[in-house]
């Protein structure tokens, strides 16, 4: 089943997307060790590529995947305990997930009182005769999914990839946010797998995905339009990126989630997810806090334009921008809501598309800023964010001409 | 080495950057597809933003400038709208009632009527704002536009790109409750231009005034729909092509007004082009097509017609030689052609429009044409100072009509920023409160999840 998944998943979307976002993250590496390569970076190194590897390929991982994944992220962010902005991460990162991780463990279990079986599939099969009391799985149910839905970042979960992008290096931050997200995924469609044959717990999950998804695009859209950190402007769009998959799992078949729902909907998802949020983290890097005031733009914008247009590409097609992968997502969900019948997530959907694109917009013209009146400064940026900036770019612009 | 941003940021490159995406934008505006209309705008506040960058007051200009993304936004909503329901496009709908389109929503149906109404409320969102005919950027025709070279008739060119929008995507028409909405806020813009085109001094402030004016009465003719698209634009191109070919002569040393018969070709020909376009408007939103609500819009078209009328025959003075030495001008100069142009096109516009079968009753006829005919009238009487005395004695009430129109708009202005700055303060508020919730601490989080956790439970529990 696994190894059928890993195929299938591999036919969807080839690995070169978390390949170069992987390339891109050593990249950043190297800089921050400023072109030293010692035995700890190269442990760092290491530990990137099963990230990278579980934004590729999480659901064939399962649950096993999902632990690794937490617990890479945790251990390296821990890493470097001087570091205050991290080490507040890891610990908000660590109580949110570690309650999440352990309440949904509370509702499978639940659910296997309730049911008498751990397997999903006979749960929902004995749940059908109707010989339990509604109120059981009703209440297990949710909280078993919980864990999906604060991986995913969807509001009101959404601080923690923001967390994330601020707080984390910028060569860990994107590869781990969409290895989590993944994950997320990854849970749901394990949680979900074979609902079809129980059409009451289909239907409450399809509406509780549904209300959540909505949730997500207005809480999220609004915290995105009040954020001046571009870092955490990237965050939040990353969030709403899992918004949109949280809305596709709501309206694959109705909330039927499973192996081969996840293996249709999310390789596309992770391939332009992981890609656009490493141009746009590493270009947030580079990027000043938003001012009341228009500034000068900053020396990537003054020394080597190309590249800050290369990570604005990236950070547009986070946002939607028409004319770039990404607008191909958010189209593609906003077609599964039309056809779903809820247009309360349609509006929420559109409201955080617009919220989206405006963010995406200030954020060029902060970018570019004023035209300076000085020389501009002598440093330039190094060449490897700049080349990571390029290679992410270059991949999403590969990926919009093989999705047309 | 200077990178791309930096050389197009020095010497010559932002007038021609920002000329190029202008022209761009423009040309974009007019094509039949939203996401082009919507790139169009787009490049048009992007070029006024790339001029406003590499002036002198840079931070001034670029914050000053900065609302020309909403109305772009609102455009991209509607393209969105329109991308997500494709059917959107195909179906053509009788007029129905946003109102209805609610009820329907709350019973579980009436989806695509919903996002129509958005769909339709944004592209007027987008048209109205650039007419000034919204609250929030009301005033920005009596201020220069950023680039320096042609600060002075920049402004002029957004009225008449949210005319093309509002020409260009007439689907909106169609909603009731936005068709009517549109037409008594430009009704309202219509008022308020030619008051503040009467109230400024400067013959060149106030033409910019009078192409919001154009703008708003041709708008009115599109939500009319009394007469042809084609027919429609027409009446457009003549009314307010004349004004903002008389603002760009101003700046060429006043070319327009620049012999005795150059002025009175000039005064008959935009002074025609205006009563060319407020005759059809002032039938199209008259009792006959408009219902009850043509009591509070026809008199205001009426007043808009008669004052415009009178400032533009009237206003318009022949500039007087300061030359000693006279360079020899052609017999016909380009100004010559585009005033021949600008008197012929009114009346042939006109001549459209019946062949599409505008066939107004000779009563509502009348009553369209008194209004721009008494204005010109008036402005001819006032400047030829016939009957003798009458004018002279009217000098007083002149001044202080003008002083009147001046504080009206004030009026007008300060209250609707008042209430935009408490909406404001009320939503900072709002957001303010919510803000001090939260801290921010690792343990809140916690806290929250655990919340909703229990809430998770005992809420089926309820049930």
């Amino acid at each position: 089943m696994t190894g059928e998944l890993a195929k299938r998943w591999l036919e969807t979307a080839p690995p070169a997307a978390p390949v170069v976002a992987l390339a891109a993250g050593v990249l950043m590496l190297s800089l921050e060790r400023r072109g030293r390569f010692d035995a700890s970076a190269l442990g760092a190194a290491a530990v990137l590529v099963p990230l990278a590897a579980a934004g590729a390929l999480a659901p064939a991982a399962g649950s096993t995947g999902l632990l690794l994944v937490l617990g890479l992220v945790m251990a390296l962010l821990a890493r470097d305990r001087d570091n205050l902005l991290q080490s507040e991460c890891t610990i908000k990162l660590l109580w949110v997930l570690g309650a999440a991780l352990a309440l949904s463990w509370a509702g499978v279990m639940l659910l296997s009182l309730a049911t008498g079986t751990p397997v999903v599939i006979e749960q929902w099969a004995v749940l059908n005769l109707g010989l339990d009391p509604d109120f059981l799985w009703r209440t297990a149910l949710p909280i078993s999914l919980l864990l999906g839905v604060v991986l995913l970042g969807g509001a009101p979960f959404h601080f923690w990839a923001a967390d994330l992008l601020q707080g984390a290096p910028a060569w860990l931050a994107p590869l781990a946010v969409v290895a989590l997200q993944v994950s997320g995924a990854e849970w749901l469609a394990a949680r979900l797998s074979g609902i079809e044959s129980f059409h009451a717990g289909a239907r409450a999950v399809a509406d509780l995905l549904a209300i959540a998804a909505t949730l997500a695009f207005a809480v999220g859209g609004l915290t995105l339009l009040v954020q001046r950190r571009p870092e955490r402007r990237v965050g939040t769009l990353a969030s709403l990126n899992g918004g949109l998959l949280l809305a596709r799992l709501a309206f694959a078949r109705e909330g039927l989630g499973g192996a081969g729902v996840i293996a249709g909907i999310v390789p596309r998802w992770s391939s332009h997810l992981v890609l656009a949020l490493s141009g746009a983290a590493i270009l947030a890097r580079f990027l000043p806090v938003a001012d009341a005031r228009p500034d000068t733009p900053p020396v990537l914008f003054r020394r080597h334009a190309v590249a800050g247009i290369a990570g604005l590409y990236a950070l547009f097609s986070l946002a939607g921008v028409p004319g770039t992968p990404g607008a191909g997502v958010w189209l593609d969900t906003a077609h599964a809501a039309t056809r779903s019948g809820r247009p309360w997530v349609m509006l929420a959907l559109t409201f955080a598309w617009i919220a989206s694109l405006s963010v995406a917009m200030r954020q060029l013209r902060e970018a570019v800023g004023i035209a300076p009146r000085v020389a501009p400064p002598p440093e330039p940026v190094p060449w490897q964010a700049r080349v990571a900036l390029g290679a992410c770019a270059a991949g999403l612009v590969a990926q919009l001409k093989l999705w047309k | 080495m200077r990178s791309p941003v930096e050389w197009l940021s020095r010497g010559s490159g932002p007038r021609r950057t920002g000329i190029a995406l202008c022209t761009a934008g423009v040309a974009l505006l007019w094509a039949p597809s939203l996401l082009a209309a919507a790139l169009g705008l787009e490049l048009v506040a992007a070029a006024f933003w790339w001029w406003g960058r590499a002036a002198e007051d840079a931070p001034q200009q670029v914050t000053r400038w900065s609302w020309m993304r909403r109305p772009a936004t609102a455009l991209w909503l509607a393209f969105a709208i329109h991308a997500a329901f494709p059917m959107l496009a195909q179906a053509h709908h009788s007029v129905f009632s946003a109102r209805g389109a609610l009820l329907e929503l709350a019973r579980g149906a009436g989806t695509l009527d919903l996002f129509r109404t958005i769909a339709a409320a944004a592209v007027v969102w987008a048209g109205l704002e650039l007419l000034a005919a919204l609250p929030l950027t009301r005033a920005f025709s009596d201020l220069p536009g950023p680039f320096l070279g042609v600060r002075i008739w920049l402004p002029a060119l957004l009225p008449a790109a949210g005319f093309a929008v509002l020409w260009r995507h007439d689907e909106w028409t169609q909603v009731a409750a936005v068709r009517q909405t549109a037409i008594v806020l430009l009704m309202i813009t219509a008022v308020l231009a030619a008051l503040r085109a009467y109230a400024r001094r400067a013959w060149t402030a106030s033409l910019r005034w009078l192409v919001v004016t154009d703008c708003a009465l041709a708008a009115l003719l599109v939500a009319g729909g009394a007469v042809t698209p084609t027919a429609t634009l027409l009446l457009w191109l003549a009314a307010c092509g004349a004004h903002v070919f008389l603002l760009a002569g101003e700046l060429r040393g006043s070319a327009p007004r620049r012999g005795a018969q150059i002025t009175r070709l000039w005064r008959a020909a935009s002074g025609v082009a205006l009563a060319s376009l407020a005759w059809p408007t002032a039938i199209a939103n008259g009792p006959g097509h408009l219902g009850r609500l043509s009591g509070v819009v026809w008199p205001g078209i009426a007043f808009t017609s008669g004052l415009a009328e009178w400032i533009t025959v009237g206003r318009m003075v022949h500039a007087e030689e300061r030359r000693k030495v006279m360079r020899a001008d052609p017999a016909l100069t380009l100004t010559h052609v585009a005033a021949l142009l600008v008197l012929v096109l009114g009346p042939f516009a006109l001549l459209v429009a019946w062949w599409g079968g505008f066939e107004p009753h000779w009563r509502e006829s009348l009553a369209g044409l008194l209004p721009a005919v008494v204005g010109a009238w008036a402005g001819i009487a006032a400047r030829q100072s016939r009957p003798r005395g009458v004018w002279g004695r009217l000098e007083g009430v002149g001044v202080a009509s003008r002083g009147l129109a001046r504080r009206v708009f004030a009026l007008v202005v300060y209250i609707e920023r008042r209430v935009l700055a408490a909406l404001d303060g009320l939503t900072g508020w709002i957001a303010g409160a919510m803000h001090d919730l939260h801290t921010g601490d690792a343990q809140e989080y916690l806290m929250f999840l655990v919340g909703l956790a229990v809430l998770a439970v005992v809420l089926p529990l309820l049930r």
